[in-house]
Formats: C-alpha cells, sequence, structure tokens
C-alpha cells in the first residue's frame, strides 16, 4: 500500500500490442465502423417498406456507435481479459492509469482519476460550448418580432438540444471533474473504487454527446428536451438518436454514480470518519445516490419511447391504450431528481469555498448534510408540479404544492450554512469567492420564483410561460454555473499548479453577473406579459423584453468566452499557485500538485475535520 | 485575533435590510399589475393577487440575505495576496439555527395555506348555470362550438358574468389551452377530455395561447376572444347559427 510510484523511473512499458496503441480516433473509427455495420446489417435484413424500418435502422446504427467506441477506446480491454483468466498485470495496471504518457494519457481510457478529472472540464467545456452556440442561435432568432435568423424547424431542434446539453453539461459540471479530481484525495484515497468505471463513466458520455450533436445533422427533433409523448411520436430519426444518446447517458452516470459511492463508503483512510469528511464529499455521495434513483427513470422512459418507435409498442401511444401522461410521470420522475443532482455538489463545492476562504470552519455542518439530505428526499416527491396543468389527477394538486413548497426549507438550510460561515470571518476576495457571492445573489432569485410556480393557482397562469423559463435558467445559470465556476477557480490550481487568471476571471464574472439579471429579469417580464415558452416568434407584444433578453445573453456568451480564453490560458502561463494557495486543511492541499500518480506515499492518518480555522489559536 | 472594527455594525446591516425590503416591497406591489395581462376573470384576480402577496412576504426574507451580503462586503473583505489570519471559529449556533429552521417553516406553511386557501376558494365558477363550451386543439388551431347550437368558431366568444364550462381535447398531440386574461390554463389531450372554469367579469378581447410544444407552428397557435354582454352574446350566437345553417 506504501509503494512510492511517483518515484518510477522505468519507461512506459513496450508491447501489449494494438490495446495499448487505442485511444480517441481509434475510437471514432470503431464506432464509425460499427455504426456502418449497424446500418448495413439492419438495411439488408429489414423490410424497407415497413413503417418502422427507418427508426429500426437508425437505432441499429446508434447502438452499433456505441459498441464501437467501447471497443475502439478499449473499454472492454480489462472485463475481457479478466473473462479469459488473463487478468490486467500491475505493469498493465500502471500502463492504463497513464504512467510516464504525458499528455497523450488525456486522448485515452485512462483509469487515473485526476486524468478523468481533467477530460470531464474539457467535457463540459465542449457541452457548455455547443449548447452555448445554439443558445445564441435560439436569442437571436428571438432579438426581433418576426426574425428569420433560422427557419422554424431548425429553430424547434435548437430548442431541444440546447435543452439535453446544457442538462448533460451542467449534470457533469461539477460532479464529473470535481468528484473525480478531489473526492478521492479528500478522503485519502489512491484512486476511486473502480478506476476502470471510471473511464468508463467519462468515455461513455462522450459517445453519448456524439449521438446527441448528430441529432443536429438529421434535424427534425421538433419536441424540446422533455420530448412529450404523444408529440414525439411525430418526430423523424433524430428522436431515436436523442433517445439511445439519453440511454447511453444513463449509463455513464449510474457507473460514475455508484463509483463515488463506493469510493466514499470503502476507500477513506483511516481515521477519515463520516463526520469528519469534507463537506464537498458527502455532497458529491447525495448528489450521486439521487441520481442513482432518478437516471433509470431516464433510461426507462427513452426506451420505451424507443420501442413505441421501432417495435410498435404503444407504451405512449393514446390510440392504441397507451398514455401520454404515463410518458410525462416517468420523465418528471427523473426530471425533478435530476435538478438536485446537479445542484448539491455545486452547492457542496460552495460551502467548502465559503470556509476556506472566510478562514473559519463550515458553519453548522450537520445541518448542512441534513439540509443536503433532506433535499434529496424531498425531491423524490415532487415531480408532479410539472404536471398541474396537464389535467392528470387535479386531486393530486395539494399534495404535491405541499411537498414542493417544503422544499423552501432545505434550500434555506443552505444560505443559513453558507452565510454563517461568512459572517464575522475574513472573506479572502479573491476569484472563487467573487462567484460564490454571485451565486447567493441568483439563488435567492432562483428560489423565490420557484416558489410562486408551486402554487397552483399562479401555476394556472404562468405555466408554460416564459417566466417558467426564466426561473430555471436562474437555478442553472445564474446558481449552478456560477457554483460551478467557483469550484474551477478553486480547484484549478491543483490541476495546474496556477491561478486561474484572476483579471480575465472578474472581467467574466461582471459580464456573466449582469448578463444574467439582464436576460432573465427581462425573460420574467416576458412571462408575465403571457409569452409562452418554446416560441419560435411571437408579436410586437413581447418586443422590448425579448430584445433586452438577447443583449443579455450575448453578454453572458461574452463573458463565457473570456473565461475560456482564462482557463486556456492560465494552464500555461498562469501565475505559479504551489500546491495550497488558499491556505486550506483538507487533504487534496497537502499533496504535490499536480498529485502523483496514486495520490499519496503514505497514506494520511486523520485526527479531526478539515475546518479547524482558527481553533488552534484558540487551544494556544 | 479579529479586528473589531471589520465587524461592522448591526445597525447598519438594519438599515440596508429595512431599505432593501422597502423597494423589494414596492416592485412587488407595481410588476405584477404593469406586466400582466388585464385581469378579466375572478381566478386571474386571484392569481395576481397571490403573486403580490407572495412578493411582499418574500421581500424581507431576500432583503436579509442581500443585507447580510452587502455587510459582508463591506466589513468583512480581506483583499490581496497574503492569506488573511483566521477568524474567530465559531461552529454551531443553536439559537440560530433554531430559530432559521422555525421561521422558513412558518412561511411555508403561510405559503401552503394561503395557496390551498385560493385553491379550495376559487374553481372559477360563480354558481351560475354554466355555459358549456367545446375547445378542440389540432395542429395549429383552435376550434370552439357551442354545445345545443349549431356554431363552431375559430374566435372565442363568451357572455359577462356567467361562468364558463370548457371541455378540451385535442385532435393530434397534446396542446395547451390558455387564456392569458383569465388565469386558466389546461392542456388538451388527445382522447381524452379536460375541463376547466372560469367566470369573465369584464368586457373585453383577450388572447388565447397554446402552451405545449406542439411541433412546427406552435408559435402561431394563437386566436383571441371577446368577452360581450349577455344579450350581445345572445345575438352572436343567433346570426352565427344561421349563417352556419346556411
Amino acid at each position: 500500500m506504501t509503494t512510492t510510484l511517483e518515484h518510477a523511473t522505468h519507461a512506459p512499458s513496450k508491447g501489449g500490442g494494438l490495446a495499448r496503441r487505442q485511444n480517441f480516433l481509434t475510437a471514432m473509427i470503431g464506432g464509425v465502423v460499427f455504426a456502418w455495420l449497424g446500418w448495413f446489417l439492419s438495411h439488408h435484413f429489414l423490410d424497407s417498406t415497413s413503417r418502422n424500418y427507418n427508426d429500426l435502422v437508425t437505432t441499429s446504427l446508434a447502438i452499433g456507435w456505441i459498441f464501437g467506441f467501447w471497443l475502439g477506446i478499449g473499454a472492454l480491454n480489462g472485463p475481457g481479459r479478466w473473462l479469459i483468466g488473463a487478468d490486467h498485470t500491475r505493469a498493465d495496471d500502471l500502463y492504463y492509469a497513464g504512467e510516464n504518457q504525458g499528455r497523450a494519457r488525456y486522448w485515452k481510457y485512462c483509469t487515473d482519476h485526476k486524468v478523468v478529472g481533467i477530460q470531464y472540464i474539457v467535457m463540459t467545456a465542449v457541452l457548455l460550448g455547443a449548447g452555448g452556440i445554439l443558445a445564441m442561435a435560439i436569442r437571436t432568432e428571438l432579438i426581433v418580432p418576426g426574425n428569420h435568423f433560422v427557419n422554424q424547424q431548425v429553430y424547434n431542434g435548437f430548442v431541444a438540444v440546447h435543452g439535453m446539453l446544457m442538462i448533460l453539461a451542467l449534470i457533469v459540471a461539477v460532479a464529473g471533474p470535481w468528484a473525480n479530481f478531489v473526492v478521492p484525495i479528500m478522503c485519502g484515497a489512491r484512486d476511486m473504487a473502480f478506476p476502470r468505471l471510471n473511464a468508463l463513466s467519462l468515455w461513455t458520455l462522450v459517445g453519448a454527446a456524439g449521438l446527441l450533436l448528430s441529432v443536429l445533422t438529421v434535424g427534425s427533433l421538433t419536441m424540446g428536451w422533455v420530448v412529450l409523448e404523444p408529440i414525439a411520436d411525430q418526430a423523424g430519426v433524430g428522436m431515436d438518436l436523442f433517445a439511445m444518446s439519453i440511454i447511453v447517458f444513463t449509463v455513464s452516470t449510474t457507473v460514475a454514480g455508484i463509483n463515488t459511492i463506493c469510493t466514499v463508503m470503502t476507500m477513506r483512510t483511516k481515521g477519515m470518519t463520516l463526520a469528519r469528511l469534507p463537506i464537498f464529499v458527502w455532497a458529491s455521495m447525495i448528489a450521486a445516490a439521487l441520481g442513482l434513483y432518478a437516471f433509470p427513470f431516464f433510461s426507462l422512459v427513452e426506451s420505451q419511447t424507443l420501442m413505441d418507435r421501432t417495435f410498435s409498442t404503444s407504451f405512449f401511444v393514446s390510440s392504441a391504450g397507451g398514455t401520454g401522461w404515463l410518458q410525462a410521470n416517468l420523465f418528471w420522475l427523473m426530471g425533478h431528481p435530476e435538478v438536485y443532482v446537479i445542484l448539491l455538489p455545486a452547492v457542496g463545492a460552495l460551502f467548502e469555498i465559503s470556509s476556506v476562504m472566510a478562514r473559519k470552519p463550515v458553519f453548522s455542518y450537520r445541518t448542512a448534510i441534513a439540509g443536503m439530505t433532506g433535499l434529496a428526499s424531498l425531491s423524490i416527491l415532487v415531480w408532479a408540479h410539472h404536471m398541474f396543468t396537464t389535467g392528470w389527477a387535479s386531486t393530486l394538486g395539494g399534495p404535491f404544492m405541499l411537498t414542493t413548497e417544503l422544499i423552501s426549507i432545505p434550500t434555506g438550510l443552505f444560505f443559513l450554512v453558507i452565510i454563517g460561515t461568512l459572517w464575522r470571518g475574513n472573506i479572502w476576495m479573491k476569484l472563487p469567492t467573487v462567484w460564490l457571492f454571485g451565486f447567493i445573489f441568483n439563488f435567492i432569485i432562483a428560489g423565490i420564483t420557484g416558489i410562486y410556480l408551486s402554487d397552483i393557482p399562479i401555476d394556472n397562469q404562468l405555466h408554460g410561460t416564459m417566466f417558467v423559463t426564466a426561473h430555471f435558467h436562474y437555478v442553472f445559470v445564474g446558481s449552478v454555473l456560477f457554483g460551478a465556476i467557483a469550484a474551477l477557480a478553486f480547484w484549478y490550481p491543483k490541476v495546474t499548479g496556477r491561478y486561474l487568471d484572476e483579471t480575465m476571471g472578474r472581467i467574466s464574472f461582471w459580464l456573466a453577473f449582469i448578463g444574467v439579471q439582464v436576460t432573465f429579469l427581462a425573460m420574467f417580464i416576458s412571462g408575465l406579459k403571457g409569452m409562452p415558452r418554446r416560441y419560435s416568434s411571437y408579436s410586437m407584444l413581447f418586443e422590448h423584453s425579448n430584445f433586452v433578453t438577447t443583449i443579455g445573453a450575448y453578454m453572458i456568451m461574452a463573458g463565457m468566452l473570456v473565461l475560456l480564453g482564462a482557463v486556456v490560458r492560465s494552464w500555461s502561463h498562469g501565475e505559479p499557485s504551489g500546491p495550497n494557495p488558499w491556505h486550506a486543511n483538507s487533504l487534496e492541499w497537502l499533496v504535490p500538485t499536480p498529485p502523483p500518480l496514486e495520490n499519496f506515499d503514505v497514506l494520511p492518518v486523520i485526527t479531526e475535520d478539515p475546518y479547524n480555522y482558527g481553533e488552534e489559536m484558540v487551544q494556544a | 485575533m479579529t479586528d473589531n472594527k471589520k465587524k461592522g455594525s448591526l445597525q447598519g446591516m438594519f438599515w440596508t435590510w429595512v431599505v432593501l425590503t422597502a423597494i423589494s416591497i414596492a416592485i412587488s406591489l407595481w410588476a405584477p399589475g404593469r406586466f400582466m395581462p388585464r385581469s378579466m376573470s375572478g381566478s386571474m384576480h386571484l392569481t395576481i393577487l397571490t403573486i403580490v402577496i407572495f412578493s411582499v412576504a418574500a421581500s424581507p426574507v431576500a432583503a436579509g440575505v442581500y443585507a447580510a451580503m452587502v455587510h459582508l462586503l463591506r466589513h468583512n473583505i480581506h483583499r490581496g495576496n497574503d492569506v488573511p489570519e483566521a477568524a474567530e471559529p465559531v461552529r454551531e449556533n443553536a439559537v440560530l439555527t433554531t430559530s432559521w429552521v422555525l421561521a422558513s417553516t412558518l412561511l411555508t406553511v403561510f405559503l401552503l395555506v394561503w395557496g390551498l386557501g385560493a385553491l379550495s376558494v376559487d374553481d372559477g365558477s360563480n354558481g351560475s348555470n354554466p355555459l358549456v363550451v367545446n375547445v378542440t386543439g389540432q395542429q395549429w388551431l383552435w376550434t370552439f362550438s357551442y354545445p345545443g347550437t349549431n356554431v363552431t368558431s375559430p374566435t372565442l366568444v363568451l357572455p359577462e358574468g356567467r361562468t364558463v364550462d370548457f371541455r378540451i381535447t385535442s385532435e393530434d398531440i397534446t396542446h395547451g389551452f390558455w387564456v392569458a386574461n383569465m388565469g386558466v390554463q389546461v392542456d388538451a389531450n388527445a382522447g381524452t377530455v379536460t375541463e376547466i372554469h372560469t367566470t369573465p367579469n369584464k368586457l373585453g378581447g383577450f388572447d388565447i395561447r397554446c402552451t405545449q410544444f406542439c411541433g412546427l407552428n406552435h408559435a402561431f397557435m394563437v386566436t383571441t376572444g371577446n368577452v360581450v354582454t349577455p344579450a350581445q352574446f345572445s345575438k352572436w350566437l343567433a346570426t352565427q347559427s344561421q349563417l352556419q345553417k346556411a
């Protein structure tokens, strides 16, 4: 257990054949070849006059893509060799952990949790970038009434793919990079519990993103990201690719969630009791557990949608005994917990940042855990508030209004913990702190507008309007994205050994912060005035508020571009930070930067939690 | 250990809170009436009132958080590249945590009681003999028919002061029937009839928009309506009946 791997000097072991030459390129080749094979076989054997022909061929193609991608990246090597009794040797494992491979390992099926964390940073940026470009196209279309920047069909597809890309991006924005990069070190572990599953979750996400982006090339996805039935039934083959990308994505979240929970449960070092765990570890674990509950519904509902299309089952086809309400229920059973799968890691990171930056212990640590657990538990009981106006089970309106409004109690605890931690602190005003304050400001607006929508009489007016869109963008952009950027600025020095550029970071903050207020406050007004969601065009009534929203959206985009510039530039040219720039006490700051393979020379023994700021002085 | 002048005075924070609360309440009272569509039913009136009440109730809470933020930014900020000294460690405050939970619970209970109350008081009907209107959505238009007559219409004409019983369905996929001036919204589902009531209490035109995404021309699935006096309504129905018979 105490091997000192960072001192290993042997060169990358030669040999190993094809299996050691696999990388992103071979994955793409494998994906394309097998996608072609899937297409060819189904095309060859199926009756091309059958009603389901196009859907079946597209689904086979998508299945071929993902298996080819797995094969090409090398995801099946480890289990395959174990199966035939030729399990990996220690040298093989070190090879897959990327030992001595420099930058090449970032393109490979690498099992080192720190490499996976960095791959997730890039993946998040790619997804946010693609979704952001679509957002700009959407806002440009809506800048003035009757604009024709893109045609309506394309616009509708953009709305759907923008939504889904951003949801995927935010699900992984904090949990992907940081539950992988820092959580194992925070626990005092040498890696995740299942390093290969870790690589699998990342590369499966890449495969799923490929499928999702391919939807744009075939167009014809016309139903918004929630893809409610029965309209999904009218969509073209883009819907099949969309459903397959979700099914594949849920594989990624499931293995990632299992891995996070098992790591925290079994890999903690000596003395790292649950009560001494950094709060971000708790947040990651609770979010992972909630994801394990939520995402199977997503997989299920998209599988059923796909089966309706490919095999003429009729789960959601009302003319054949199915019901769209079933689809809506299953979707929102996933959809609401998913919001908290997204939110909790960001909140956990902000607890961490509050304590380190204010030089104080986390205030009311147990309340913080109770708040997160309470929120996660309640969130599985609120799904039908998305269905207040569907006409389904109106007697359930009261109970779901109750559960939804109860959410504000654990949410209020987050404010108690963050403000309690900052209170009377010596708050170090660095980039993470700036984004933390932005989060507090925006999250209040996000929370209060959520309360309006939980109230049925108000929801009867505002449901399905831009008010709802503005509300959840305050949650996702104003709160989660701000939290994710705070986390990025906070742990960036640990990844790169350099600070994220403070000046560019602050320019980006002000553009994004003002941009969010301009964009989404104006969008609230569009909603109050009565503009429905997902409109490709609108009347003069909503002219001014939409114009303002579009200008604000450009500001957010400008801010994000500046941030991207800062991230790229600081990676090689930033100011060196040393291993512990924030003088923090949790384990990830006590290892060298960048952390060596397998993190610790000797596993540490823990005697207290990492929040003892100021306490040694009290004792002295 | 920590510098007392950095703590700032809580009096300053109190006044910040008072000012922010006042601003927020002013916006709460002004914005819904300024931006929302003209109210033409009791339900819509109640909806606007509820938004105002919730906004006023939320004002001191939001203002409290913002005042705390302002206080922290004014008094507790350390700038520069050197790490600040540790602050006085406070891990728990039983009184604060308990009062916080109690206060947020009380607020939630208030919201809930108000919401459930509003829900039970208002089903949109005023006890009058309801006028039944069948609403049919299809890609991408609305059709209204008046049972007992042969009248169908692409626009909705309603009499003032009489409860309307909308029976809503769809010919194809799900649409969202929303009378933007009356605070009523429910989906039009194929194969199912959903019902919703409202009682128009103002004369004049109003807007109907589709709120469930329904494909290519979703944004154009709009129509208008008109609330007229009962006498005008009977006259309109009779004229339409004659016209459509011919």
